[in-house]
């Protein structure tokens, strides 16, 4: 018996052998010796279009804001959104948050260009954002070292990339209700504020007029949230909201977001 | 010479250590299988999809965020860089590249376990091959039959090649239908990409083509082997320099363990790229991972493992034939 349990075993080991080598053999055949022949097939947004899960998608794009950053818990303003419309409809809510920290308005424009993205954006019932932030603030050097020519120069390239953002968005989904949350000072309690203020204002100003020109952009106004007591809901960055002033956001703007009838929470 | 072979072979089936080796690999797989569920489940739990291009889209933007934030060494930062490449790569190109099954899992297992989990397994097969023999007193009984020592070493050799694919192919299977339990049998059709070649913070995809998983597979288990072998063989040459299994075991531990260890911060010591242990990651260049040193190739880490291996092989026969036994 236990000489059987050996050849059974030996017979094995000699036909992996065989198998393995043929592996090594066509592992060496394929990575050294390949020649590219057809290209492989891009994905292209119409094959994957379709496929859609249920629930009430929200899809969130933009920066370190939309992102969470400065909140410990993590969720940002999209969560907290996210957990106010749970309450509200029986739907459930689907996330998919694009954002990246440090992201510009030109980032925005290329990242507008991958197709998984674009599908995620055609099947958003609505679209959370916030960009320019960093346009603007450009990591904080621009306000300190503040030269009107360069502010000029960065606002009309935002500008231009924000009117492609809004562009594409309605391109790919003509319905779906876009929240553009502007930008608040989060100098206000340092010793130029005025100025700082009077540049953001003027800012969101030029984005909301911007926002303005397509259906269905609503430019969000958040500079009020935090013009008092603005230390409180700040991330010890003194840049970034805390989880409060995340909060603040997101309740701002969960309450501009109604459902159709059937959809809601009888309770 | 077969009939030397067949005596090694019912040495090692007697010894168990086939079986128990067999046992850990079930024991490990199941492990496994229960690790990644449990991941799939939460990946799906916390982004709230079971969409693999939204996850997959996820992980970009996550890797994106990270690749943002300072405080990254560099090491981290190529290899983060690299794999997000990559992972745009497979989005664009509408392929999946961990779709569910257990042909998948048999991928992910084989790849994990290539630098570390099976070179101990082949070690365990290895490393008293001739040790025992000189521990045990055995080898002057071998050594007087009428039989030319090279032939007697041969043999013992033949054997151990012989044991590592009977391990492989344990392994491939235990990892089959272990996990497809879980995951589903199916999924040997799949394509996936291979053909990656990284040069710096950049990943080339001239020569990416499009290959079936069951190909895929069968390649990096002949690159399995391939390592396997080489490992095997420098264990069988300490085992035949050494009469101390004990002995053996540590240096090719050691070195093992080393070898995982320097990979990941090896970056700026560039010479350590001819020490055989962080050549061993011969599927990541298959699939397209950055190599621990710069100007590492597939072709570069095989040449680097075959001559270890055969000056191992070498200098084991050379010993051996050449020992005084008492």
């Amino acid at each position: 018996m236990k000489v059987n349990v050996v050849k059974i075993i030996a017979a094995l080991a000699i036909f992996s052998s065989g198998l393995w080598m043929a592996g090594l053999g066509l592992a060496i055949k394929d990575q050294f010796f390949y020649e590219a022949s057809s290209p492989v097939k891009k994905i292209s947004l119409e094959n994957v279009a379709e496929e859609k899960e249920d629930g009430f998608h929200i899809v969130a794009l933009g920066d370190s804001l939309t992102r969470g950053t400065g909140d410990e818990s993590g969720k940002g303003y999209v969560g907290y959104v996210a957990d106010e419309l749970q309450t509200k409809t029986k739907q459930t809510i689907r996330v998919k948050n694009l954002a990246i920290k440090g992201q510009r308005s030109a980032g925005l424009v290329s990242q507008l260009q991958q197709i998984e993205v674009q599908r995620q954006i055609k099947q958003a019932d609505i679209i959370l954002m916030t960009i320019g932030g960093n346009d603007l603030f450009q990591s904080g050097e621009a306000l300190s070292n503040f030269s009107l020519e360069r502010m000029n120069q960065a606002k009309a390239d935002y500008l231009r990339n924000l009117h492609t953002i809004f562009k594409t968005i309605r391109h790919l989904n003509p319905d779906a209700v876009v929240f553009y949350i502007s930008l608040y000072n989060p100098f206000n309690d340092l010793t130029d504020a005025k100025t700082t203020s009077a540049v953001v204002r003027e800012w969101n100003f030029q984005s909301a007029e911007a926002a303005a020109n397509y259906p269905n952009i609503i430019a969000v106004p958040t500079f009020d949230l935090f013009e008092l007591n603005v230390n409180d809901y700040l991330y010890s960055d003194k840049f970034h909201p805390n989880k409060e002033g995340y909060k603040l956001i997101g309740e701002r703007v969960a309450s501009l977001i109604t459902f159709t009838e059937g959809d809601e929470k009888n309770d | 010479m077969i009939n030397l072979v067949y005596n090694e072979m019912i040495k090692i089936v007697r010894k168990k250590r086939l079986l128990i080796i067999a046992a850990i690999i079930a024991v490990l797989v199941a492990l496994f299988t229960y690790a990644q569920l449990k991941r799939v489940q939460s990946i799906q739990e916390q982004l709230g999809t079971t969409d693999w291009r939204a996850q997959l889209q996820q992980q970009i933007i996550d890797t994106q965020n990270r690749l943002n934030s300072s405080g990254l060494s560099e090491e981290w930062r190529k290899f983060l860089q690299i794999r997000l490449q990559q992972q745009q790569y497979y989005l664009d190109h509408d392929i999946n590249p961990s779709a569910p099954g257990a042909p998948t899992f048999m991928r992910m297992f084989a790849e994990n376990s290539i630098d570390l989990f099976i070179p101990l397994m082949v070690m365990v097969i290895a490393a008293d091959l001739v040790s025992s023999e000189a521990s045990g007193g055995t080898i002057k009984l071998l050594l007087t039959r009428p039989v030319k020592r090279w032939k007697i070493l041969l043999s013992k050799y033949i054997a151990m090649i012989l044991s590592v694919s009977f391990i492989l192919l344990s392994l491939g299977a235990l990892s089959y239908l272990i996990s497809g339990v879980v995951f589903g049998f199916s999924g040997w059709t799949l394509p996936l990409l291979t053909g990656f070649s990284v040069h710096g913070e950049e990943l080339d995809t001239a020569n990416v083509h499009l290959i079936s998983q069951w190909k895929y597979l069968l390649m990096e288990f002949g690159l399995v082997w391939f390592v396997s072998l080489v490992v095997g063989t420098l264990t069988f040459m300490l085992s035949v320099l050494m009469r101390s299994t004990a002995a053996v075991m540590g240096i090719m531990l050691a070195a093992l363990i080393s070898g995982a260890i320097l990979s990941t911060m090896v970056s700026s010591w560039e010479s350590a790229k001819y020490l055989f242990m962080v050549n061993l990651r011969l599927t990541d260049y298959v699939s397209g991972m950055a190599p621990p040193i710069n100007g590492m190739t597939l072709g570069f880490s095989m040449t680097v493992l075959a001559v270890w291996g055969l000056a191992a092989l070498i200098i084991s026969f050379i010993v051996f034939t050449k020992r005084d036994v008492y």
